[in-house]
């Protein structure tokens, strides 16, 4: 506990001091660059300002991603916390289908773009169900394990007691395993997030993936650049924003693991 | 609660039963699965899906070829490679800077920030720089799984015992000794994690890697047959890619039960 004792300005400083020395090393040691691949970091700022921060720009890079993103990740949360706790609960369905969910389960996620594009043409629906299909299985099989996982006591506590059915899932059930659904869906995100550029490569919906691509295409290096900091950054902000959720929603489980700890 | 007695009193000869009805159960639903498949190849117009009986045909038809072998060689060594290379860079950096608070804090938002990239986007420019090879792939498969590793192996090395730590320095436990005995092995198991989730990252990353830039292996099967419409072809590379899954996750499991046998999650279910 010696990190509580040093104020905030010192944990700061030692936290930022490192990130702030390599982009200055970067400025000027690509500054003079005359590399194709490795441009100076002006342009790729200044490709990145005009390709990520202008609107028109954000309106047609950024924004389809993220519609796609949000839509196709939802789908995989909603179907894998809703079949994963119908397994979690029937022990001889979850055994029966376990050696079929294993193999789709290792079925590469991006594999499947060909066939998908086979099957359901190069629109946004297409690349909606491969997102929803490569990041189902971290939050089908984290919720199996959440749900299995829960303290038999409770269970037979709240049957003793005739707690309902619903009220049995709802405060009983899935907030048990909530800790477990959201590793899985932490997992989830990452995953669809790939699939998302990967599944942009096709079809003309524009988009981050589009971009790449075309950049790619026209030989735009700092583009390239600019778009490998904007993921960068995009990723680190879904971070952030999927930190703060788990942590007001396992607000209890945080709580219950301090009594917990206190006690012993 | 006469369930839970029952179940208790069961003799050896209805275990075995059960485990009969359950692998008959599996048998089933895999069954089940390929006639849905079968429906849908039939149902659907000729040509967008082939039938389970194509598929297998064609795959083998091509475990007679060297060609097929070839293929899934080089997807199976860029992996294994690659796979080398992230834990000889990322466990022992990721230990060193795990052991000192001032390291781990410093370099915490740079890897925060490195991890979150998505390995997919430098593909497009690394594969300007090098072309559509193996050291191509290779790049983009390291730089997207070392972070897992690195970041899990910093986490590991703070969480040893430190009541043994404590121990090993009152009673001058050279220091050698310490970090091959107490130390090591006391980080272990979170390395275990750390691998596991880098060597699913891994294997997909090879995959995807080969299936968008063009170079040789699994991935580019299955992007070259969509090119041909050659739909049978396209299914069994992904069947032989989910195979090649199963496999790498059966020896991973089979690995860690061997290295953590002397750990307590193992040693209950040894028990059990």
């Amino acid at each position: 506990m010696r990190a509580k004792r040093t104020g905030w300005p010192a944990t700061l400083a030692l936290e930022l001091w490192l990130p702030v020395v390599l982009v200055i090393v970067w400025w000027f040691a690509s500054s003079a660059s005359t590399s194709v691949y490795f441009p100076p970091l002006s342009s790729i700022l200044t490709s990145f300002a005009h390709d990520w921060l202008d609107p028109v720009g954000l309106a047609k890079n950024l924004v389809p991603s993220l519609q796609l993103l949000a839509l196709g990740y939802s789908l995989a949360l909603v179907s894998g916390i809703v079949v994963g706790t119908v397994l979690g609960l029937v022990g001889g369905l979850e055994r029966a289908t376990r050696p079929l969910l294993e193999t789709l389960r290792a079925i590469p996620g991006v594999a499947l773009l060909p066939i998908f594009i086979v099957l359901f043409g190069i629109d946004v629906q297409m690349k909606l169900l491969l997102i929803a299909f490569g990041s189902f299985w971290p939050v089908l099989l984290n919720t199996i394990d959440g749900v299995r996982g829960i303290e038999p006591l409770l269970l037979d506590v709240s049957r003793v007691f005739r707690v309902g059915r619903v009220r049995r899932l709802v405060s009983i059930i899935l907030p048990g395993a909530s800790p477990q659904i959201f590793a899985g869906a932490r997992t989830a995100l990452a995953i669809s997030l790939i699939i998302m550029v990967v599944s942009e490569t096709v079809g003309g919906n524009g988009g981050v993936g589009y971009f790449l691509l075309a950049a790619q295409r026209n030989f735009a290096i700092s583009s390239m650049w600019g778009a490998i900091l904007a993921l960068g950054i995009l990723g680190y902000l879904l971070n952030i924003v999927f930190r703060i959720i788990e942590r007001m929603v396992l607000r209890w489980h945080r709580l219950q693991q301090a009594r917990l700890e206190s006690h012993s | 609660m006469t369930g839970l007695d029952l179940s208790r009193s069961v003799t050896s000869s209805s275990s075995s039963v059960r485990r009969v009805v359950r692998v008959t159960a599996q048998i089933g639903v895999l069954a089940l699965a390929l006639v849905v498949w079968w429906y849908g190849s039939v149902s659907l117009p000729t040509g967008v899906m082939p039938s389970p009986v194509d598929t297998f045909a064609t795959l083998g038809g091509f475990a007679l070829t060297p060609h097929f072998w070839a293929t899934v060689w080089e997807t199976v060594w860029t992996f294994l490679v690659a796979l080398v290379i992230c834990t000889v860079v990322g466990v022992p950096l990721g230990l060193a800077i795990g052991s000192s608070r001032i390291a781990t804090q410093s370099t915490r938002l740079v890897f925060d920030f490195l991890r979150t990239i998505p390995p997919i986007a430098i593909l497009p420019l690394v594969l300007l720089i090098f072309g559509p090879t193996f050291e191509m792939v290779l790049v983009v498969v390291v730089l997207g799984a070392i972070w897992p590793i690195l970041i899990q192996s910093v986490y590991a090395a703070q969480q040893g015992e430190p009541l043994l730590t404590e121990m090993s320095r009152s009673f001058r436990v050279p220091r050698r000794w310490f970090i091959t005995r107490i130390f090591f092995p006391g980080s272990l198991p979170f390395i275990m994690t750390g691998l596991r989730v880098g060597t699913t990252i891994c294997l997909l990353l090879t995959i995807t890697g080969e299936l968008l830039s063009g170079a040789p292996g699994i991935g580019f099967e299955i992007a070259d047959a969509k090119n041909f419409l050659d739909t049978p072809r396209m299914y069994a590379y992904v069947l032989v890619s989910a195979l090649l899954g199963l496999i790498v996750n059966g020896v991973f499991w089979i690995v860690q039960r061997r290295v953590l046998r002397w750990h307590a999650s193992n040693r209950q279910d040894a028990a059990a």
